[in-house]
């Protein structure tokens, strides 16, 4: 029974293993994924019709600062988040 | 960015760098080195505005620019990372909420919640396909 278990639990981390490599596009990639990637990836708790969190930004100056809330309230902003890499 | 340029007489743009997604010294890509962006994760705010620096002009890209900073506020509080969009209505609330990228990053669903309201805007078929830099 043991040895069916064993079997069975082997079967499912390689499952899991070649899922993660295909969608990540190699083996190298699945760790990247779930060492780097995970930990950062969240769901979030916003939603349509909740009031939009504000949060303050660095001008590409590197000096001046803005809060998104200044951006908002004359016409819809679009917010693209996002990194070079 | 195809998006700014139709819906900008009606809306506003906002693109904030967060933390890097495929830096060199955690998940990078095969395709970053190939295209020659290769940077390690910003250790420093410093480090953050001479990448995005670096990202705006390599691209000429055009729309309002704003950086995290490095506790990561507007990320967190968005769950942006690494990649999302959302629309904030005239009150201040979310709008439209896009999902997370990459697998559930569609600019197509920004555009048409503007052009729902502004109407459509025609694009040339070269044009048409969504990514990051040409939504």
């Amino acid at each position: 029974m043991l040895k069916w278990i064993g079997a069975v639990v082997v079967l499912l981390i390689l499952a899991v293993v070649i899922g993660l490599s295909v969608m990540a596009g190699s083996l190298r990639g699945a760790y990247g994924m779930v060492r780097y990637a995970f930990p950062h990836m969240h769901r979030g708790t916003l939603r349509v019709g909740d009031d939009a969190p504000d949060a303050s930004l660095l001008a590409l100056d590197g000096s001046s600062r803005f809060h998104i809330r200044e951006r908002t309230g004359a016409r819809p902003l679009v917010i693209v988040f996002g990194s070079y890499t | 960015m195809q998006i700014y340029k139709d819906y900008k007489d009606h809306a506003d743009f906002l693109t904030v760098y967060v933390r890097e997604a495929h830096p060199t010294d955690e998940w990078q890509m095969n395709s970053n080195v190939k295209e020659d962006v290769c940077y390690a994760q910003p250790k420093t705010l410093e480090q953050r505005v001479a990448i995005a620096n670096d990202f705006v002009k390599r691209f000429n890209y055009p729309t309002p620019f704003g950086i995290d900073d490095m506790s990561n506020a507007a990320n967190d509080a968005y769950a942006a990372w690494p990649e999302r969009i959302y629309i904030i209505d005239e009150k201040g609330r979310i709008a439209y909420r896009g999902g997370m990228g990459p697998f559930n990053y569609h600019p197509e669903e920004a555009r048409a919640w503007l052009a729902s309201r502004y109407g459509e805007v025609k694009r040339e078929a070269s044009t048409a396909v969504p990514d990051k830099k040409n939504n």
